[in-house]
Formats: structure tokens, sequence, C-alpha cells
């Protein structure tokens, strides 16, 4: 597992604690990396937003511009296309559309996903 | 971009990475292609089309960066954004909060479904029928009344199965898409339903190409955005008809079970929905536009009384469509017209189209022209923009501009030049020599002149026509722009006069011309806008009852210049009458003569308009002395600041318009401050012959008489024959505030009459003045706000 090469990566070097606190110029730095980048935003009603982050605070409310929202087809829909298909792991799309600019605030965000789109020889710009 | 492309299944793209989204996964890991094939909930998530181009080249990792964001964002200062530098803080008021049920549309309550599951397909009884074409009706109208489509029609579950996914083909464009089977065909009364719907949508179509072939204003004025879906652009009208006439056939047809008042209800409104079509019919030639609109209002009192036929059938109709067609605004409630509010609506777009059709039967006149846009405009309740635009798209018809004559030289001959050796027909034939440094012969040079200046008019000219088809708030505030080009004009003119006065020196026929003819019709025409601009306000009470004293008294010294620019006309007239007379030139004389009643009639509505507002603006300083007008509170404002501002759209003319405000202080204000006035008025006020009540009546009296004449004089000498019945009703209602303004300075007069020696005039009147509201029918003439005193 990646996570778990991460963790044991950290451990060479004693003086990066796991869960030290970020300094204010650190936190700054790193949040501003992904400014421009596109971020998926989970909310806790399940849907997921993708698009570019503009804007965040303190409180971990994040602005995306151009944003799509995604929404799981309901266990309706699966049901159906389950029953048309026979096929019980039949793919049914989730529904998409487009919402441009948007604020999620942060207490209803349960998961930030970076995507990152270099080339695969190419080198990230952003330091996860 | 509210509908992500149709056909965006990655289920059958194998390019795309299988990307499932489990709760609860918090450590930090990759995506890559197909490492969750076994995922629990096949789910996909459509990536956008823009990274799936170069799908090939690279595959984007995702990264979950939950725990870490939240550490930073916790380390930032309350108050501190992370933000990109040209993201401002007025875009991000822009956002739509997420999870907030006002802003977001996505956002769903408990058990709240995503879509609506109304089947389209389902077959509909003839009242569910009768229910939803009625609904469709109270949609439209609602729009045309400024509600986007959003809020309207485009709530309906049938229009957005016709428009959606889009078809290239009126036989694909049913309440199903692909192949059906055959027991789920639409029913007959379905088919009806289709043919009406797609008829109202081609309807729709016309509308919005007529209002965007003309000066509107968005959101403001009326909703042009159609949400990506295609109202039948490219279908011509004919086949939308033969859609009804197939229904109406089929509703005919006696094998459908039906009672007969049903069907007779349906009949009559597929019938209405095709007399509408064809009247909103962009391409129905001039002739027959006049018998468009009867035709198809004609059954409109059946629609009113199989209304309660009808059986509602909400499921038809939904808010949710909104999060298609609109997903990046908050959600908007669905606009609700009564069927009956609806029907008035409709009555009232019909009745001010076919007044709209009268136009092209008007006499060639530019000043009739502005008489019946200025009517049009007046017309309560205001028409709708669909009637304006109707109304400016004939005024801009090819066949109604391109007259044999330039309509702004048509306008100025007949004010400055009636039988003038400068328009002679004669001038325009000669040639100019061929040697360009010999001088041009005089007369070549005045058709030059004027020829050059008519070209210059035209923009202005045109600006006016456009401001006049707008609404009158609008109109208002367009014409304060208007009369700056028309200042500038002015200046020009007054050049040109010069040089038209050289050549008619040279010409040998200076006293035949008018000094300053061409800036006089400028200024003429200048005056009238400001007048106009400043009637307006009164009308829309952009005024308040403290300001009503010294507006009227700027106008009364407005139309009084126009008047004074008038008589001066009206002698050039008389001079240039005796001078044909002694010249035998009869039938030229004649001319000058048929044009005697319409400048007199303008003189004598310049000379009311004067007089009916300085006795106004008269009565209203006492008002204020005698502190019968409310003065609301301005703890922020001087009299000389809100003077300005009042008179801003008027400071940049030239010759200056606008009094300093020393000048207009002392005028309003003639015995001191309205708190602590001087002695001298009350013995003024006491004083029942005394100047101050003395003035007042003359001035009414001169007013009276003035209108009287103007109605002696008639429509036609107003140049309003065309709207008779309108001109004569405001040339009444003018007539009626002059007498209702006698009754009420008689009041006040009686009432400070009545006191006692010994108390100050202030106190204890036993009178209070009622300031009549505008729009509600309280007003003799809406322009004209004469108050009514009541004993208290």
């Amino acid at each position: 597992m990646a996570s778990s090469v991460k963790t044991g990566h950290r451990g060479w070097f004693p003086w990066v604690k796991k869960n030290a606190k970020m300094s204010n110029a650190e936190a700054t730095f790193w949040l501003s990396q992904f400014l421009g980048k596109n971020l998926r935003v989970h909310a806790s009603d399940g849907r997921i937003f993708g698009g570019q982050m503009k804007c965040t605070d303190k409180d971990r409310n994040i602005i995306l511009a151009l944003a799509h929202e995604y929404r799981a087809p309901s266990a309706e829909v699966i049901r159906k296309a389950v029953e048309e298909s026979g096929n019980p792991s039949a793919p049914v799309p989730w529904n998409s559309r487009y919402v441009g600019l948007v604020v999620v605030p942060g207490q209803h965000i349960t998961k930030i996903e970076f995507e990152e789109s270099t080339l695969p020889n190419q080198k990230s710009s952003v330091t996860l | 971009m509210a509908d992500p492309p149709t056909g965006h299944d990655t289920a059958l793209d194998p390019d795309i990475p299988n990307v499932s989204f489990h709760d609860g996964a918090v450590s930090s890991h990759v995506h890559a292609a197909g490492c969750n094939a076994q995922a629990s909930t096949p789910a996909e998530l459509p990536l956008r089309q823009s990274l799936r181009k170069s799908q090939s080249v690279y595959e984007p990792r995702i990264h979950d960066i939950t725990e870490k964001f939240t550490k930073a964002s916790n380390a930032l200062d309350v108050g501190q954004l992370v933000k990109d530098e040209y993201f401002t803080l007025f875009e991000s008021i822009g956002a739509i909060e997420i999870m907030d049920s006002k802003m977001d549309s996505g956002f769903l309550k408990p058990g709240e479904t995503l879509e609506d599951d109304y089947d389209t397909l389902t077959p509909v009884l003839p009242e569910e029928l009768i229910g939803i074409l009625d609904q469709l009706l109270c949609y439209e109208m609602a729009w045309h009344t400024g509600y986007p489509l959003s809020q309207t029609l485009f709530t309906s579950v049938y229009i957005d199965k016709l428009l959606w996914p889009e078809t290239k083909a009126l036989e694909q464009a049913q309440f199903y898409r692909g192949m059906v089977d055959d027991d789920r065909r639409p029913a007959p009364l379905l088919q009806v339903l289709r043919a009406y719907c797609l008829a109202l949508i081609k309807g729709c179509d016309f509308v919005i190409a007529k209002i965007t072939g003309r000066d509107y204003f968005e959101e403001e004025d009326f909703c042009t955005h159609t949400y990506n879906r295609v109202l039948f652009v490219s279908l011509p009208m004919d086949v939308f008809l033969r859609e009804l006439d197939a229904a109406m056939e089929a509703m005919e047809d006696t094998d459908l079970q039906m009672n007969d008042a049903l069907r007779t209800a349906i009949i009559s409104r597929l019938d209405f929905r095709k007399g509408f079509l064809r009247a909103l019919d962009l391409d129905l030639p001039i002739e027959q536009i006049a018998y468009s609109w009867p035709l198809a209002l004609k059954n409109l009192h059946q629609l009113k009384a199989s209304h309660q036929l009808g059986q509602a059938v909400p499921g038809a109709f939904s808010t949710k469509m909104q999060r298609r067609l609109a997903s990046t605004v908050p959600p908007r409630p669905v606009v609700e017209l009564d069927f009956k509010d609806a029907l008035d609506k409709l009555q009232q777009l019909g009745a001010d189209c076919e007044e709209a059709t009268r136009f092209v039967t008007l006499p060639q006149d530019p000043l009739e022209y502005q008489s019946f846009l200025w009517y049009f405009a007046s017309r309560l309740p205001p028409p709708l923009a669909y009637a304006r635009s109707y109304l400016a798209t004939l005024l801009f018809h090819a066949d109604v501009l391109q007259s044999s004559v330039s309509l702004p030289l048509a306008d100025i001959k007949s004010l400055v030049f009636p039988s003038s050796p400068v328009l002679h027909p004669m001038n325009w034939t000669f040639s100019p020599p061929r040697n360009p440094m010999l001088p041009k012969p005089p007369r070549l040079q005045m058709a030059i002149l004027i020829d050059d200046f008519v070209d210059r008019t035209g923009q202005p000219y045109m600006d006016l026509w456009v401001a006049l088809g707008q609404n009158r708030c609008r109109l208002r505030r367009m014409l304060t722009h208007v009369i700056i080009a028309w200042d500038m004009l002015q200046a020009d003119a007054s050049l040109v006069d010069t040089e038209i006065q050289a050549a008619a020196v040279e010409a040998g026929v200076a006293d035949q011309v008018m000094e300053f003819s061409i800036s006089t019709w400028t200024y003429h025409k200048k005056l009238w806008m400001i007048e106009k601009i400043l009637l307006l306000g009164f009308e829309q009470d952009v005024f308040l009852p403290d300001e009503y004293a010294g507006m009227y008294l700027f106008l009364s010294l407005i139309a009084t210049r126009r008047k004074e620019l008038l008589q001066r006309v009206e002698q050039h007239h008389l001079m240039r009458s005796s001078q044909l007379l002694t010249a035998r030139r009869l039938r030229e004389a004649q001319e000058i003569e048929d044009a005697g009643p319409d400048l007199d009639s303008l003189l004598a509505e310049a000379e009311g308009t004067a007089s009916l507002s300085l006795a106004l603006a008269r009565l209203y300083i006492i008002l204020l002395y005698l502190g019968l007008l409310p003065i609301p509170k301005r703890p922020f404002s001087s009299e000389a600041l809100r003077y300005e501002l009042r008179m801003k759209p008027f400071l940049a003319l030239q010759p200056p318009e606008v009094p300093p405000f020393e000048d207009f202080k002392a005028h309003t204000q003639p015995y001191g401050a309205y708190d602590s006035p001087l002695p001298a008025l009350t013995e003024d006020l006491r004083k029942k012959d005394s100047e101050l009540w003395t003035e007042i009546d003359a001035s009414i009296k001169a007013a009276k008489d003035s209108f009287a004449e103007v109605k002696r004089l008639g429509a036609r000498a107003a140049k309003a024959e065309g709207v008779e019945k309108a001109w004569s009703k405001e040339v009444q209602g003018k007539l009626a505030s002059c007498v209702a303004l006698g009754v009420a300075v008689a009041g006040v007069k009686d009432a400070v009459g009545r006191k006692e020696e010994s108390v100050s005039v202030r106190e204890g009147l036993g009178v209070k003045v009622e300031v009549p509201e505008s729009g509600m029918g309280k007003r003799y003439a809406e322009v004209w706000v004469v108050v009514k005193v009541l004993k208290t």
C-alpha cells in the first residue's frame, strides 16, 4: 500500500513528526499549492464537487470555480439497471451537472481529494 | 452549460478509469486505472470532457488530502484567506453555498428525490388535459410579464420532454425518445397536448425573436434566456399549424368518447393557439397584421367560460426542472399567475398589439408618429415588452422609414421652413461648377447644407424614437441622455445656420429666411424633451411633495422658453405670409396658412403648460409656508445639494437651462425660510386681493384658456390625429386639473381668511391637503399633481 510506504518513509526523519502542528507559514504555503488545481470535495450528503480551488480559510470552507456536481445514482435506478441487464455489477453512470462557482462550507466536507494531472514522467509540482 | 452532454456514459468508454468512492477511506492512497475493479458499488464518476481528450497520454492521480488539509486550515488565522490573487471578494459573493437549501439547488430534503418520476406517457383525462393547457397559458403569460422560462413554462415536464434531448426533426420531438412499445404509444389526448405544446414553443420562439430584434433590456423587461434549449428555431410555422389541424381533427373524431362540453373546450383551446401563433408570426405580411389580433383573441371568452371544466395536474409541472435548467443559480420559486389574470394579460397584449397595427395607417408625418409613440407608451396598464417591440418593429419597418421625404426634414420643414426658399426643390437641381476652385451657387450650397444637416440629425432623431418605444420609467431616464445628443446637435445647427444665412444673402433671399431657423427647430425639440422628462418625473412620483413647488417652477421656466421660441417662429410665419401675399404667390401663402393651426396648437399647448405649472408652483409655495406639506427629515442633505441632484440631467446643456441656486431659492422662498417667514406673508395671505392670490388665479385662467384653445384646434392641428381618443382624454385631463386647482386654491384661501387676526397663520387652519397617488386613477392627469384640500 502506498500509504504504508509513505509512513515508513517519514520514520527516517524523526524531526518530521506525524501529527505535528503546522506553523501558519507552512500551512499557507502548503494550501496555496492547490490554488487553481482541481480538487474533489465530498460533501456530507454524498455529493462530490469537482472544480478548481479558488479560496479557503480557517473553517476549511472551500470555494471551487467551474465546478461540477456529481451524485451517485439512487438505489431505485441501480435496481432497475441491474434488473434490465441481469448483471449484478452493471455499471450505472453518476449524475453530473455544471454548477459553476460554489462554496462548500467546512462543516459539510467529509473528504478532500487532489486530482493530480501531470504526465507520468513529469515531476509533481505539489508537495503532498 | 446546465446539462451534461448526453451519451456521457462512462461505462461504455474503456479509457475512463473506474473510480469508486468508499467512505471511511482515510489513509492517503492513489487511485489508478483499474485498481479497484471489484468495487462494492458499481458506480462511475463521469469525468469532464476536457480531461478525457488527453486520457491516453496521462492518468490523473487522485490523492486524499483530507487530513493534511484540515490540519493546515486549522493553522490559519481567523479571517486569513488562502486565495488565488485574481479571485476577488466581489466574485466570491456570487458563489453558491452548498448544503444551504435556499442557495443549493442540488440540496435534497430527507426523502426527497432528485427528479420527478412523472410519466409523460400515462394517458390523461380530458379534464386533466384542459387543466394542463390552462396552466401552460398561465405560465406563458407570466413569462411575458418578465419572469424567466425556468420559473414558468420550462417547469412543464411535457415541454421538457419535447425539447430535451434536442431533436433534429419535429417527428422526433415526442414525449418519449427512441422506440416505444406499441401499447405505450401516446393516446390521442396526449397527441393533442403535444400539438399544443409544440405550437406554444414555436410561439415563444417568435416572441423572443421579435423582442431581441429591437432594443430591450434583459431581466428588466423580459427574459430571453432559453437555457440551451432550441425552440424549434429552424422549423417553419406551417408544420406547427399542421400539427394543430391534425389535433383538431383527432378531437372531432366521433370515435373519441367524450362529453361534448369538454370536446368543445379542448377544440377552442387549439383554435386559440392556432390564431395566436399566426399573429405572432414574424413573416406575416404588413397588410394582414391588423386582422391577426382580433382573430387570435376572438374566443378568449370561451376559454374563460370553460376553465372550470379543467382539473389541475400538479405533477405535470415541477420546480425540480430548474436543477437542470439553471444549475448555476439558486433555486427560485415557480411563478403562479391566476388563470383570470393570465387571460387579462393576454387580452391586454392582444389589444396593445392591435393598437400598434394602426401605426401603419397613420398619415406620413413624423410628428404623428411621435404622438403615436408617446400615447402608446402612456397606455394603462403599461404595454408589455412584446407589444412595445411589436410597435417598434413596425416603426422601423422599411416601408415606414423609406418614405419619399426624409422624416427629420419633414419635421424641420413643418416648423421653420414652410414655403421657404431654403427647401425649394430647385435648389437640388443645380450642379456644382466643374472647377472645384470656383464657389458653388448659393442655392446649391443651401441644398448641400440641408442634406448634411439632415444626415447629422438621423442618429439623435432615431435615439428619440427608440427612447419613446421604451417603458415609461426607462423613457424618462433615456430622454435625459437623448437631450445631451440634441444639445450637441444644436451646437452644430447654429454653425449650419450661419452658413445658410450667408448663402441666403448671396442668393438675395435673406429676408425670406428666419434667422437661426435650424437651431430654433433643434432647440424647440430639446425643450419639448426636457418638459417631458419633468412631467414624467411627476407621473412616476420621482419628486416628493415638498419638491413640487421647485420642480413645477422649473417646468414653467422651460415651457415659457419654448413659448417664446414659438412666438418668434410665428412672427416669421406672419412675415413670410404677408411677403408672399404681396408677391401674389398665393399657393405658397396658402401653405403657410395651412401650417397656422399646427403652430397655434403648439403655442397654446406651451402657454398652457407654462401657466398651469406656474400656478401649481405658486400654490405649493403657499402650502409650504403654511406647513401643510409633509417634509421628510433629511439629516445629511442640504437644499443646494438636492437642487443640484434634481438638475443634474440639465446642467451640461447649452444654452444653460438651469438657473443658479440663489435665483431658484429667491423664487421658491419669496418670503424667506418656510418655517420662519417674513411678516409680509401673513398680510398677503389674509388679503384676498393680494398679488399672491391674484397671480395664481390669473395663471389658472390663462392655462384654462390655452388648453381650451388646444381642444378647439383639435387633434389634427396637434398632430395627434392617429391617437385622437387618447389625445382628447389628455387635454380633458389638463382642463380638469385647472378646475381642480382652482378649487384647491379657493379652499386654502378660505381657510386662511377664516382665521382670527391674532393667531399665526400656520396653526389650526382646520384644513389638510391630500396628495393624490400616481397610477391609481386619482389624478385628472397623471403628470399634473393637484392636491385636494380637505376640512379637518
